[in-house]
């Protein structure tokens, strides 16, 4: 009896578990509304896209190995390039954002961050290469809060650095060079963002997980796969890699799920919402880095069809 | 006419010789994970930092990277296991050829 009992609180405690693990889809289906770009160096063409960010009216993609962005309208209208000349000359541009009216990007090669003003002029670089505070190796994202202070996926160095608007080192998570399993530790981080209410999402790219920390810096919750530890895989609510994030308008989070060629949406405690994403047709995948307009608009940089794809929930 | 033919002849000759002597080294290093950018521009960026590489290129569908160096330059399989370990993989095999 006392066996049996056991067994009968094993058994549910792993079909509640399951539940927790394999969630299903909570929404009606995002819909692709168009894409645009394709292979090429012309503008308007893209030669791996790596990085996507979004102002009320603009789209911005780093086009990497182009050495560039590019800046469209919401629709695809091409509008001018900036970095690709002159100073300030991005060498491979990954994640991007807008914050507070300038372009942040992380240059990967030169490991800095490059500054500019929307229209593309040069503002100023932020870091240098190595692995002290205040310098990188291959920044592969980066956040802005409202006072100016920066928020760095430093790749390679394992840890997400801040620094004040003028580069100034503040504080850091993880430790350096050292790659870790468990909360607060990273394993190759790819990308930040922010909420408004201060709350970091660190995108943490080869523990396929995303990790929080609160306004405060504290580590708040993690989610990715079972217990959030290395676990890969294609179900909902898992990753293979994560390459990039961004919050959306009612603070939901949206995920670029490289390996499983998707975008995952989560609240931001970390319930699974929806997923949506073109299947890959070669070698390499089609969503590496995510964006999210004031209306819900999701921008999403498919890296093997070297292209944007736009996303629209149903209505 | 026949001295000439011979003259143009020679120098083709030589030409040709320069410029197989003037050849590198490619190098083909089997890796997996490439796939992924952040991953591929890793060694790439290491790679195309080291004094006589001339070049480095992808092929997905073989899980290869392609490294072409410059005349006189060799890399010891030892110094890219380095490289490759230092961008995060695992070098399979390295096979190479000159060019």
């Amino acid at each position: 009896m006392f066996r049996l009992k056991w067994l009968v609180v094993m058994v549910g405690a792993l079909l509640l578990s399951s539940c927790a693990w394999f969630p299903s889809v909570k929404e009606p289906p995002y819909q692709l509304v168009k894409t645009w770009g394709g292979k090429g160096g012309t503008p308007g063409l893209f030669n791996e896209p790596t990085g996507v960010a979004v102002s009320k009216s603009e789209v911005f993609v780093s086009d990497s190995r182009n050495g560039r962005i590019q800046v469209f309208d919401l629709d695809g209208n091409f509008q001018r390039l900036l970095g690709d000349a002159g100073t300030g000359k991005l060498e491979r541009p990954m994640n991007l954002v807008v914050a507070n009216g300038e372009l942040y990007v992380a240059d990967y090669f030169n490991d800095v961050i490059q500054v500019y003003t929307r229209q593309g002029q040069f503002v100023r670089a932020i870091g240098k290469p190595g692995a002290g505070p205040g310098e990188f190796n291959a920044p592969g994202g980066v956040a802005v809060a409202s006072n100016g202070d920066l928020f760095i996926a430093d790749f390679y160095n394992q840890r997400i650095q801040q620094l004040d608007a003028k580069g100034g080192f503040i504080r850091q998570w993880g430790t350096s060079g050292e790659t870790g399993v468990w909360a607060g530790e990273f394993n190759y981080p790819t990308d930040v963002a922010i909420a408004p209410d201060g709350t970091r999402y660190v995108a943490d790219g080869y523990n396929d997980r995303v990790q929080v920390f609160s306004p405060n810096g504290d580590f708040s919750h993690k989610w990715g796969g079972p217990l959030a530890m290395n676990i890969f895989g294609s179900f909902n609510g898992w990753f293979a890699t994560v390459t990039g994030l961004s919050v959306g308008p009612q603070g939901n989070i949206f995920v670029a799920d490289f390996y499983n060629d998707r975008v995952q949406k989560f609240t931001p405690e970390g319930k699974f919402l929806n997923a949506f994403g073109i299947p890959a047709q070669g070698p390499t995948h089609t969503a590496i880095a995510v964006a999210v307009t004031e209306d819900g608009t999701v921008f999403v940089a498919d890296y093997a069809n070297h292209q944007i794809q736009k996303w629209q929930p149903s209505e | 006419m026949g001295v000439n033919k011979l003259i143009l002849l020679t120098t083709i000759t030589l030409l040709w010789n320069a410029s197989l002597l003037a050849a590198g080294t490619q190098y083909n290093l089997r890796v997996d994970g490439l796939s992924c950018p952040f991953c591929a521009y890793g060694i790439e960026k290491k790679l195309i930092r080291t004094e006589g590489v001339e070049s480095v290129a992808f092929d997905l569908e073989k899980g290869l990277v392609i490294v072409k160096v410059e005349e006189g330059v060799a890399l010891t399989e030892g110094q890219l296991k380095q490289l490759v370990d230092d961008a995060g993989f695992t070098l399979r095999s390295v096979s190479e050829q000159p060019l």
